[in-house]
């Protein structure tokens, strides 16, 4: 067989692997981006054509008092979460793989179990477990605060109860994660480390942390894009109250699009989050990498 | 208790049900090069692990010095271990990984840097120091183990078959700066190692285990020369022993007359100080270097593979019984495989052996 035979016959085998993929990604993923962009320049209701307006619906956006108020949440939804998650999951990942065998593999299962629940389960057991009156965590809330609260209708609360209902429900991977990146260490570099005097806190500071590193990295970088797309625990909890104390960009989105039907508007809204979630998100990964290489 | 080196005294492992060392002695004077050499599973990493104090001990004594440090914390016995895979620590360079130990016990930095600067200097890894191990070769990750070791000036060096994942030319090389390292350090080693190669070139005294227990130990040729059971007998010397079935066919004045099973029309006069009754079973040890080749009568082998290394060859072929048999011959190259060779062993050279394994002396 000839080379330029041979050639075509490779190129024909390539297109026919990538041909579903590539299919799939431009029907469902690149036509809609687009759509997106161009609707985000017109005064489009949610079905049907709209006029082209130019950045209008930008300047409306960055004129929006609402939009920064959903914005500073998202912020201090991150910052009630992505931290605090990554170190709750990084010391249950050290205890859990202190276990062996099969017990480890129970505990395991225990703590990635939230994971499998949809969210609406989630938060009906929450729900259920803070109500007012009836929950059964309402006695230890009075037991520190003196009263019992309704947390989902509280403007301080709100927020870091949506934060823990998520640390729990989410932890497990975190934790899956984690475990893998301990159990990648070599155990000889342990008892190297004990040979060489070191303590386990010094163990754990000089060899598991900066190994660890990469996963940790990555643990929150993918928390931060995900919790920035905080929603569904927002909607189904507090559907952005009290005082839109809990409203998050993606609600305020929900709201435009599928409530007041601005499609044009709430593409801009996407848009912007999406910006957002790039920039941040590559500026925390690269930041975090400068921090490893220190 | 011995003021020096390192003593075990009926030492004792076991995981759950499984005895792992079952009693063992040893005492490894001060500055002696040992090597603990068996098959795999014989338990001489489980033992050398005890001694750095990674594994507990079941039962039993470990002294260093003077000092009982049975169930004292590794990185309180003074001693330093270089380990198969090395295990730098690969986040830091070759400069930290040595320095390590000195800074965790806080050190002064002049201190450190001189400390590390020379075991780099007797390590030739001087131009080496800002690397990561990652970007360093084989031989060259293992000097840097050796030198995380130097620095802790341990009263004790051990080492888990620290040659094992190089390539064999660079093994022969670290081999020799081993022996040259230890005549310099003037330090014990504890080498372990399943290669008998390594623990005769290197050892001051072998000691070779298996199922737990030490079956001899001794200067490696006391162990080539005499060795007390079949086991070591077959275990070291390179190839190992041929090993034949034979019957005591008679008493002479200093021995006895052996007759071989494989092949009755042979029989061989050996001096035995203690005579077993006639019509005993025994098994007949027979180095290859010990087997020649002769135009006489003899014992008769088939070739079939030659393995011709240049100085010298090593024929294999069975017996007209269907034992194996490896013989060796130096100087000679013709191509024997395929044809029936008649050889003979030394006398004075053949081990006896009973149905246990047991020497007969």
């Amino acid at each position: 067989m000839s080379k330029a035979n041979r050639r075509r016959r490779e190129l024909r085998a390539a297109g026919l692997l990538i041909a579903p993929f590539l299919l799939v990604f431009t029907v469902f993923f690149l036509y809609p981006t687009y759509k997106v962009i161009a609707l985000s320049f017109t005064d489009a209701p949610l079905i049907g054509e709209g006029t082209w307006i130019g950045l209008a619906n930008y300047v409306k956006l960055f004129n929006d008092r609402l939009f920064y108020t959903s914005l500073w949440n998202n912020f201090y939804f991150v910052l009630l979460t992505v931290v605090p998650t990554t170190v709750i999951a990084l010391l249950i990942a050290l205890a859990v793989s202190k276990l062996k065998g099969r017990m480890q593999a129970l505990v395991l299962t225990l703590f990635f179990l939230p994971y499998v629940l949809p969210v609406s389960v989630v938060t009906m057991i929450w729900t259920w477990m803070l109500d007012f009156q009836f929950g059964i965590l309402q006695p230890l809330i009075a037991a520190v605060t003196g009263k019992p609260v309704p947390v989902f209708k509280n403007p301080y609360w709100v927020m870091p109860m949506i934060a823990v209902v998520t640390i729990w429900w989410t932890n497990g991977f975190n934790v899956l994660l984690l475990i893998a990146g301990l159990r990648n260490i070599p155990q000889d570099l342990y008892e190297a480390a004990a040979l060489d005097g070191a303590t386990s806190w010094q163990r754990f500071w000089r060899i598991t942390w900066p190994l660890l590193w990469p996963i940790t990295a990555l643990v929150l970088t993918l928390q931060l894009i995900l919790q920035l797309k905080l929603f569904d625990q927002v909607y189904l909890l507090s559907n952005g109250g009290p005082f839109n104390q809990s409203y998050v960009v993606l609600m305020q989105m929900y709201r435009e699009a599928f409530q007041l039907n601005n499609g044009g508007y709430a593409s801009a809204i996407a848009m912007v989050l999406f910006g957002i979630i790039v920039i941040v998100s590559v500026l925390q990964f690269q930041l975090l990498r400068i921090g490893a290489r220190k | 208790m011995q003021d020096t080196g390192v003593h075990l005294r009926d030492v004792t492992k076991s995981f759950g049900a499984v005895d792992v060392i079952r009693g063992v002695d040893m005492d490894i004077p001060r500055g002696q090069f040992a090597v603990f050499v068996g098959p795999s599973g014989c338990g001489k990493s489980t033992l050398l692990r005890m001694i750095a104090g990674l594994e507990d001990t079941s039962d039993g004594q470990i002294a260093i010095g003077a000092r009982d440090v049975t169930h004292e914390d590794p990185a309180d016995r003074g001693v330093a271990m270089v380990f198969q895979s090395y295990a730098l620590y690969p986040h830091l360079s070759v400069f930290e990984n040595m320095a390590f130990s000195l800074r965790l016990a806080k050190r002064p930095r002049v201190e450190v840097d001189e400390k590390v600067r020379r075991a780099a200097g007797i390590l030739k890894l001087s131009d080496h120091l800002d690397k990561k191990p990652a970007q360093l070769s084989g031989g060259q990750r293992q000097r840097v183990a050796i030198g995380r070791a130097i620095v802790r000036a341990p009263d004790v060096f051990l080492f888990d078959e620290p040659l094992s994942n190089l390539d064999a030319e660079l093994r022969v090389q670290m081999r020799l700066e081993l022996a040259r390292l230890h005549k310099q350090l003037g330090a014990t080693m504890i080498y372990v190692t399943h290669d008998q190669v390594e623990a005769m070139t290197l050892a001051d005294t072998i000691f070779v285990l298996q199922g737990g227990h030490v079956q001899q130990h001794g200067a490696p040729l006391d162990l080539y020369d005499d060795p007390s059971n079949r086991f070591v007998a077959g275990f070291i010397g390179s190839p190992s022993m041929n090993f034949f079935e034979a019957t005591v066919a008679g008493h002479t004045k200093d021995g006895i007359t052996a007759q071989l099973a494989g092949q009755p029309d042979q029989s061989f006069d050996i001096p035995l100080r203690h005579r077993p009754e006639q019509g005993t079973v025994l098994v007949l040890g027979m180095r290859p270097e010990h087997l020649m080749v002769t135009a006489a009568g003899g014992m008769r082998v088939t070739v079939d593979v030659a393995e011709e290394l240049g100085g010298v060859s090593y024929q294999h072929g069975t017996l007209e019984g269907g034992e194996a048999v490896i013989f060796q011959q130096t100087g000679a190259r013709h191509g024997m495989h395929g044809t029936v060779q008649t050889v003979t062993p030394e006398l004075a050279r053949i081990f006896v052996f009973d149905k246990s394994g047991d020497r007969v002396r």
